[in-house]
């Protein structure tokens, strides 16, 4: 089969794995990136990053597919087809399927889905942490990574017993693979609606406090500790981290040098809590002069009406100065990696009450527009906006890739990069979503940067039919 | 019956002879009030609000507006037979998801003094157990007919997934912690109608007990300090909590009000003094250590109450536990309006089915 040609001169290359930036070309030939070319002085005129950028493809290391068991949600087909319109070239799926992934065999049905779908886009996976992810017994940790998973996970909830997760933070770290930790304090957030806070306490919902993360943060960073001198290849992956107080913990524990990564999400960096109460404004337009939350009743900045379902999420969206807090992790590099956790509900599960709504947000589709969008407010350079999203997650990953622990624009290897109109806007619409998730609270807005091609692995993944 | 101005049609010679004769009001000015012996729709009064279901919407003249409505329907309950029928031949149903009997036959009594044609249904309190969504049963309900849908739900926000999907009007009866908006407005009512000029603004009003738990003390935040109360809310630290945010976001808003675990300071020269409910269930919870505890720290006594300024109001939205948050003499004292607020609730549900019903359908 041969793969695509691609010839685009005269754009704005981003190539975090060489750490360049600038005007240049690509030769795209039979799938093979053949050519990377950097343009200067004269030929470089007239090209900024405004325009049209090419940038590695995206890797996202919290992905779910729902597949198997809820594939009114999402299944893999889908679920890969989103990715590849977000960008996303590997994808990195969570085990909370039913049956939970704890054992080889549900992950060959994955990759089995992967394979018919035709996809050309990359699916890894996490394993379990613990049986049936109930937190009791270790999972077939030797056995899945035999069979190849990137890491081992009971997302969802976190590993609940501090000792079950000093042995796990062991054994996987035998294997050479990390923890990757969902903290939350469940203690704390028994019943809880959405973020602590002012907007909690006006709209009546039992609120999820800051300090649930935060000490179940200092929790799995207090085990790994104990565990390095055991064990040196220990390693742990906090992810969808939402709160400056458990990024302040882990900035403290990396310049410990203890080997700590963690990822956030688009809509922790772009959305707030005030969301729930019907505001329709990034985290940066909702702060004061000095950081302070604004508040959107006295602003008049609620747009749509409040509890929509589509703002439920876990760990749920903060009040602005955590937002802002996780742009500036990501900007001194305490957060390693952008990370999506798509999760995609049937409709019918979030046409419900607000507390009683499925969590989660679909939004592998809208995480480079959010990120776009945070780049556009001058809160984050593109380039490590990029970063985040391609050379930080393939570290985590490593070998275990295709992308091999990097993922530059390298020459003479199968293209794996997405081709990016900055100087157009999309609406999204549930129908212009590939997932079958439609629960996005940004359904109906406008967000800046089209996808317009995503190659995976020297094919054509995605590619804009929108002639605008 | 039939020398009287009926511009709606409404007056229908031939109708039941229990529907009492349209009188004009007495007594109520003519000018920039409601008549209510009008159909809702046939007369302009600059309601503009579909549903009713929170009371952060409510700009000070919608307060207004349903203040004097109020009035009007209060004089509709002082008629020999307190009925007109504005809401004739108008379905309104009342679907409660928690259980409640003073507030739904308040809104029943409400509806019949109008006419209305009225279905109760008892809800289990979880759509989840049930088996039917919250959407579904609402759905099913317009499809029988309802024009109006009264719903009381244990959940913060319900009315909202409830008027995404009712073509008609939602009227809030409490939902969960969040609001509850008529007792809001029965509670202001009830002060601008004993309070001396009429006013509750620069009035001290306390706010006293359980305030996190308290849809009604998130509605009277919005309504009172809209009215320019200086209200303050007083507790244990436990269940005023995120208030004291709340506060300082509301100062820099200009609507402020205060927050304090000292009963002593909150009382001192109070107008008003609201009691709030007590659950048990805040013991098994851990917020509070026992209910006498609470009782001698915080409940509402006579020698608490004197510290308040001479004839200070006493209200407590129901139902009562006396001996806890309230002692027994005080809430059926000289200074107490507990009564009161429960024939003004009427009023104002009936002021409030009026001015949605004026509201065109979706």
């Amino acid at each position: 089969m041969s793969g695509p040609d691609l010839d685009l001169s005269r754009v704005w290359l981003v190539d975090p794995a060489s750490g360049r930036e600038g005007p240049g070309e690509i030769v795209v030939t039979d799938g093979i990136l053949e050519a990377v070319t950097w343009l200067e002085g004269a030929d470089a005129d007239g090209i900024d990053d405004q325009g049209v950028i090419v940038v590695p493809g995206f890797i996202d290391l919290h992905t779910h597919l729902r597949e198997p068991g809820n594939e009114d949600a999402e299944t893999v087909a889908t679920g890969l087809a989103a990715a590849a319109h977000g960008g996303f070239t590997t994808v990195v799926a969570m085990p909370n399927t039913a049956p939970a992934l704890d054992e080889p065999s549900v992950l060959g049905r994955i990759l089995g889905a992967a394979a018919s779908s035709g996809s050309p886009v990359e699916l890894l996976a996490n394993g379990a942490v613990t049986v049936g992810r109930a937190g009791e017994t270790l999972a077939a940790l030797g056995e899945l990574a035999d069979a190849g998973v990137v890491g081992f996970s009971d997302d969802g909830s976190p590993v609940r017993s501090a000792s079950i997760l000093r042995n796990a933070l062991a054994y996987a770290g035998a294997l050479g693979l990390p923890i990757v930790d969902h903290p939350e304090d469940v203690t704390q957030t028994a019943g809880a609606e959405m973020g602590d806070g002012v907007v909690a306490t006006v709209l009546g919902l039992r609120g999820w406090p800051v300090a649930a993360e935060a000490t179940s943060v200092a929790r799995a960073i207090a085990m790994l500790a104990e565990v390095l001198p055991d064990v040196p290849g220990a390693r742990l992956h906090l992810t969808h981290v939402s709160t400056g107080e458990s990024l302040a913990l882990i900035r403290l524990a990396k310049a410990r040098g203890w080997p700590v990564t963690c990822d956030i999400t688009p809509h922790h960096l772009a959305l707030t809590d005030e969301w729930v109460a019907g505001a329709r404004r990034f985290a940066w337009d909702a702060v004061d002069a000095d950081g302070v939350a604004r508040d959107p009743w006295a602003d008049g900045a609620l747009l749509a009406a409040p509890y929509a379902a589509s703002t439920r999420v876990n760990p749920p969206l903060r009040c602005a100065e955590d937002a802002m807090a996780c742009l500036a992790a990501l900007r001194d590099g305490t957060a390693d990696a952008i990370a999506t956790d798509h999760a995609p509900h049937a409709a019918v599960d979030k046409a419900v009450e607000f507390g009683e709504a499925a969590n989660g947000i679909s939004g592998i589709e809208t995480a480079i527009g959010l990120v776009l969008a945070a780049v556009d407010a001058g809160e984050l350079p593109l380039a490590r906006a990029i970063a985040a999203l391609t050379t930080g997650p393939a570290l985590i990953l490593g070998s275990r890739s295709r992308r091999g622990g990097a993922a530059g624009l390298v020459e003479g290897a199968p293209a794996d990069l997405v081709v990016i109109d900055r100087s157009a806007s999309w609406t999204v619409t549930a129908a212009g979503l590939a997932s079958r998730g439609k629960n996005s609270p940004l359904l109906g807005m406008d967000l800046p940067g089209r996808v317009l091609v995503t190659l995976a692995g020297g094919r054509i993944a995605y590619e804009s039919t929108d002639p605008g | 019956m039939t020398d009287v101005a009926d511009p709606a049609g409404m007056a229908d010679p031939s109708a039941d002879v229990s529907v009492p004769a349209i009188v004009p009001a007495v007594g109520v000015p003519s000018v920039g009030v409601p008549s209510v012996d009008v159909a809702p729709e046939a007369q302009a009064v600059g309601w503009r609000h579909r549903h009713l279901l929170d009371v952060d919407g409510l700009s000070a003249d919608d307060l207004d507006l349903v203040m004097r409505t109020a009035d009007a329907m209060r004089e509709v309950l002082a008629r020999p037979i307190a009925k007109v029928p504005a809401l004739r031949g108008r379905n309104v149903t009342i679907l409660f998801y928690e259980a409640s009997t003073r507030t739904r036959v308040s809104f029943e009594m409400a509806a019949k003094n109008l006419t209305a044609d009225v279905t109760n249904i008892a809800a289990s309190t979880s759509s989840v157990t049930k088996g039917e969504s919250l959407v579904d049963t609402v759905r099913t309900i317009e499809a029988l007919g309802a024009q109006m849908l009264i719903m009381r739900h244990s959940a913060s926000g319900a009315p909202y997934l409830a008027a995404e999907t009712f073509g008609g009007s939602v009227l809030n009866a409490g939902d969960g912690w969040h609001a509850h908006p008529t007792q809001a407005l029965l509670d202001l009512y009830t002060m601008r109608a004993r309070l001396p000029g009429g006013s509750v603004a620069g009035r001290k009003v306390v706010i006293l007990g359980d305030v996190l738990h308290s849809r009604v003390a998130r509605s009277n935040i919005w309504s009172l300090t809209a009215a320019g109360a200086d209200l303050w809310l007083c507790g244990p630290p436990t269940l005023l909590r995120g208030f004291e945010a709340w506060a300082g976001r509301g100062a820099a808003a200009g609507r402020q009000f205060t927050v304090t675990s000292d009963v002593g300071a909150a009382l001192r020269d109070a107008d008003v003094v609201m009691a709030l409910r007590i659950q048990r269930e805040r013991m098994a919870s851990g917020l509070l250590p026992s209910l006498r505890e609470y009782a001698a720290r915080y409940g509402l006594t006579a020698e608490r109450l004197a510290g308040a300024k001479p004839g200070a109001l006493v209200m407590h939205p129901g139902p009562m536990n006396e001996g806890v948050e309230i002692a027994a003499d005080v809430a059926a004292g000289a200074q107490s309006v507990i009564t009161e607020q429960v024939t003004n609730g009427v009023a104002i549900r009936m002021a409030l089915l009026y001015l949605l019903a004026g509201v065109p359908r979706a």
